[in-house]
This record gives C-alpha cells, structure tokens and sequence, in this order.
C-alpha cells in the first residue's frame, strides 16, 4: 500500500513516454553525465568535459556566459514589451508611460529590458577585455575575436538603436548626436544618414527604422554570431589555456 | 532488470565501436592529458553557470525594482536639452568629437580601430603565453606602463584642448585693438594654411593618434624589450585606458555647451532650450 507511489514513478521512469524523452538514467555515474550532456539540445552547446582551468571564475569571469545570460533575458522582456508597444511617433510614447502606470508589472519589465541592456554593454567589454589579456585570441582562436569583434559592435547598435524607442527627450537628443555624426561621414553623409534614419530629420520613419533594426535584424544577426561563437569554441578545442 | 534505452545495436555487435568524430590534438578531450586535467561538465560546470543565472537573475530584478528606467517628456524638436547626449557607452566617441573633424571622430577612428582590432590575432601569431594573464613580466609591465602612459597623457590633451581653445583677448579701452591669445581656431585661421579646419581638425589629431600609440610602442620594446604580443598588450591597455577616461569625462564632465566641469561642480543638463513663444 505505502509502496504505490514509488510504484508508480517506477512505472512512469520505464514507461515508453519517459524513455522516448530521457535515453539515460539520472546523471549520477561519469556515462550518465556524459549522456546527460550530449543527448540535450542545449546542453549539448558544452563539451563533455572541460579542462579544470577553464571553470575557474579568476580567468573567464564568466563575463561570456553572463553576456549570453543577458542576452537571453533581453530576448524575453523584449518580446514581452513588444505586446504593449507601437513603433509610430502618434504611439510610442504614451505606449511607454501606459507600461509604467498601466499595465500590470510593466514598470518592472521596462526597468529589467533597460538595466539588462546596460549591464550586457559591460559585460561584453570585459569579457572582451578577459580574452585579450589571457591571449585568448591566438591561433587557433582568431576567427572567433574577429566573431567577437562583430558581437561587441552589434551589442552597441542594439542597446542605441532601441534607445530611440520611447519617443521622449532623451531618446531623441540622444539619437540626434548619432544623426550628426552619420552626417559627417566624408563623402557619403547624407546618403548614410537617409538610409539609416529614413530622412533628413528624425521622425516617424527613423523610429520605424530603428524599431525593424532593434526587434528583428539586429537579434537575429546576434543571435546567429552567437551560434557561430558557441560552435568555434567548442571546434577551437574549448576555452584557451596554458599550452 | 530494464531493457538499455536509446537504439539498440544488432545481436553480436554489442562491442563494436565506429568512429564518430576526429579528435584534434589540441582539442579538450586530450589522449595525452591525464585525468584529473579535465571534470565532467555535469555536475561541475553547469552548478556554476546554475549559480550564476540565479545570482543575475536575482540581482537583476532587484535593481529593477529599485530603479526606474528614466523616461523624459515627449520628444519635441522645440526643446532641445543643452547639452544633448548620447548614451554613456557612446559618450566617448561624443568626447573625442570635440577635438577634431566630426566625420574624423566618428566615423573614421572607430572604424579604424574595428578594424584594427579585428586584425590583431593576425598580427601577433605566437602561441606562446595563451592562457596566461598578461602572458609574462614584460606583458604585466607593458600594461602597467601603457595605462599611466594613456592616463596621464589623455586628460592632459583634453585639458590642453580646453585651455588652447579658449578666447583670451583683451580689447584696449581706448584704442579698441584686441590683444592676447585669440583661441586656438581663430589662431589656425589667421596664420596656418587650411584655416580652422586643415591643421586643426585633422593634421594634429591624426598626427596625434599615430605617434602616441608609436612612441608607446618604442617605449615599451626599448625599456622591456617587448615583443609583438607585449606592445599589442600596450596598445590594447592604452586604447581600454583612452575608453574609460573618455567615456568618464563624457558623462560626468562636460556640462552646458559641451564645457569641462568638475564632477561634482557639473551644473544640471537644461531641459529646455524653447524658443519664446510666440517668437
Ligand atoms: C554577445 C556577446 C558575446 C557573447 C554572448 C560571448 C560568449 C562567450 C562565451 C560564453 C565564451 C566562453 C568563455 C567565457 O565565458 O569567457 C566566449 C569565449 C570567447 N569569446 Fe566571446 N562572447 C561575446 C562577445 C565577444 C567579444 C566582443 C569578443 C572579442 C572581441 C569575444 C571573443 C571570444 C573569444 C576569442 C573566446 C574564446 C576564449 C577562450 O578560448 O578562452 N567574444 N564567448
């Protein structure tokens, strides 16, 4: 009687279900770790085993990791906000302030997006900052700095161009001083400028530009340098170390 | 006894291996390497990549729920905040617009640099030192030297900048003739050939951002003998160091009309530029 609960788990662990999901039992002996990691989608980005320096805090910091962490979690609360938010210049703004006094927890969610994309702009620089001085970035490694050196651009253009979006004071001043900029590039200033903020002064069709960039082509192209990041650490023969 | 899960092998060949995938020298699961070089993935590295999403996650709605994202009054083009910045990440390249060409400083330096950047593992090819903080001595030196070289050299150009530029003259009473230093522009444009823009904007900042990194450079393979990897490590500390203080006096230094401030004498950003109304 007092048995029929184990009885049952015994029933689910063997059961056609649990197998078709789990081909390993709990990862408690080195074949079952080994298993756990391999036969997981996203364990699986992990090697088996890594050399014991390589967990160390003192050398990675684990500002990558955290970067990738940041990255995720503005994923999600961007795509949460994306439920409340119209990237018009009739909208944007009072879309913004009905996330603050409106929408339940929307204040939190703005703040998380926010602080998250502050915090992955440092982490990104020192973990860039890491891999320099450990010479992380020798052979066989180079391609993957120069991956890194597309990523550190990328994470800047996704935090200022997301930084129009709210339409307010701050957001258009801000983005102004990079309109001026773009139209002081030699030669080609004014065909850069039209083409990145759809016009000769910031309106409707920058924020819309800048919105595209943020919520579809910058993710994206992240997300795949990313990819590509991930996979040429594990192919690079796994984080750097003492030769 | 459960049946072994996952595809089954044919009766008979239970023992046999395939090969499934090339294992590099170099690469992490090394036949040479012995045991207790490497630990397992599960449990070792994910408890701490575990931790450390906690710890984020944790801290990270602590701050949001403490701090508010700012969010100012409706974008206007009628107001316009004095001084307008960019976001601090980029302050930096804001700053070092004040010193020369726009196009110079915004464009071409930190495309240039991009790709310098990209390019160093091109350069400097020598596996020696991987894994090693600062490689060696002379890299630890270099480091050192380069970021007081950077420290000290950057905020005295910004300083010079700021003392150069500024009018001086002094308009005798009685004859109404202007005397003293007339600011560095004015200067350039009365007596340099390219007026205010030529020597001023391009030739001196540009020469400038070569013979510092190349000096430096000399600096570090004359008093420590560097090697490539050892004057890349000055160059890369002098361009963290020049970042930092650029990014540092860019947000909390530059006050009303872009002008230098003491941190804690920066006057607040005026909201509103309007024009009277009306007019
Ligand atoms: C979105 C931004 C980025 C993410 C999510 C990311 C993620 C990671 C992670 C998780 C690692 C594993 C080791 C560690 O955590 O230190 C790593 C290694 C590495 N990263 Fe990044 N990274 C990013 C940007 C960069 C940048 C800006 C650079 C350099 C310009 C860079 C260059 C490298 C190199 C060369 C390695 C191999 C290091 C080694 O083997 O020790 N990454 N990256």
């Amino acid at each position: 009687m007092l048995d029929i609960p184990g009885q049952v788990w015994q029933r689910v662990k063997t059961g056609p279900l649990w197998r078709s999901l789990f081909r390993h039992g709990y990862p408690d002996s080195r074949k079952n770790q080994s298993l756990a990691v391999f036969t997981n989608v996203f364990l699986h980005l992990h090697p088996v085993k890594v050399r014991r320096h390589a967990l160390a805090i003192p050398y990675t910091w684990c500002m990558g990791g955290l970067s990738f962490f940041l990255f995720l979690v503005l994923t999600l609360t961007g795509t949460l906000l994306m439920f409340y938010y119209r990237p018009t210049t009739e909208w944007a703004y009072s879309d913004i302030k009905d996330l603050e006094t409106v929408v339940v927890f929307g204040q939190l969610l703005r703040n998380m997006h926010r602080w998250a994309a502050h915090g992955m702009v440092i982490t990104v620089f020192l973990h860039m900052v890491r891999v320099f001085y450990t010479g992380s970035y020798k052979p066989p490694r180079e391609f993957n700095w120069v991956v890194g050196t597309l990523l550190f651009l990328f994470t800047i253009l996704l935090s200022y161009t997301g930084y129009l979006l709210p339409w307010d004071q701050l957001a258009l001043w801000a983005v102004t001083v990079g309109y001026n900029i773009a139209q002081a590039t030699p030669a080609i200033g004014n065909e850069i400028s039209f083409l990145i903020f759809g016009g000769y002064q910031l309106g409707p069709n920058a924020l819309l530009r800048f919105y595209v960039l943020h919520v579809v082509a910058l993710p994206l192209a992240t997300g795949f340098l990313i990819a590509i990041h991930f996979w040429r650490i594990r192919k690079d023969g796994g984080i750097s170390g003492p030769l | 006894m459960t049946a072994p899960r996952g595809p089954q092998p044919f009766p008979g060949q239970e023992k046999r291996l395939r090969l499934l995938a090339f294992v590099r020298q170099d690469s992490v699961v090394r036949v040479d390497k012995r045991v207790e070089d490497t630990a397992m993935v599960w449990p070792h590295l994910l408890v701490i990549e575990f931790i450390a999403a906690m710890i984020w996650s944790i801290g990270l709605f602590a701050i949001a729920a403490l701090f508010n994202a700012p969010l100012q009054d409706h974008a206007t083009f009628d107001c316009t905040p004095n001084p307008s910045k960019a976001p601090w990440y980029l302050l930096n390249l804001q700053e070092l617009l004040l010193h020369m060409d726009k196009g110079l400083a915004g464009v071409v330096v930190p495309t240039a640099w991009l790709v310098f950047m990209a390019a160093i593992p091109y350069i400097d090819r020598e596996r020696v030192g991987v894994g090693r903080w600062f490689t060696n001595e002379v890299g630890k030196k270099c480091a050192i030297l380069a970021a007081i070289f950077t420290g000290v050299l950057v905020p005295f150009l910004i300083g010079l900048d700021a003392f150069i530029k500024m009018d001086r003259r002094v308009t005798d009473p009685v004859t109404g003739v202007k005397t003293g230093w007339p600011g560095y522009a004015e200067f350039a444009s009365q007596y340099f050939p390219g007026g205010r823009e030529l020597i001023p904007n391009y030739v001196i900042p540009i020469a400038v951002m070569i013979a510092l990194p190349l000096l430096l450079v000399w600096l570090c393979k004359r008093l420590f003998g560097a090697g490539t990897r050892e004057w890349m490590i000055a160059i890369w500390t002098g361009f963290v160091v020049t970042f930092l203080v650029l990014t540092v006096v860019g947000t909390s230094m530059r006050g009303p009309g872009m002008d230098l401030y003491a941190p804690w004498a920066l006057p607040a950003t005026h909201q509103c530029f309007a024009p009277p109304p009306g007019g």
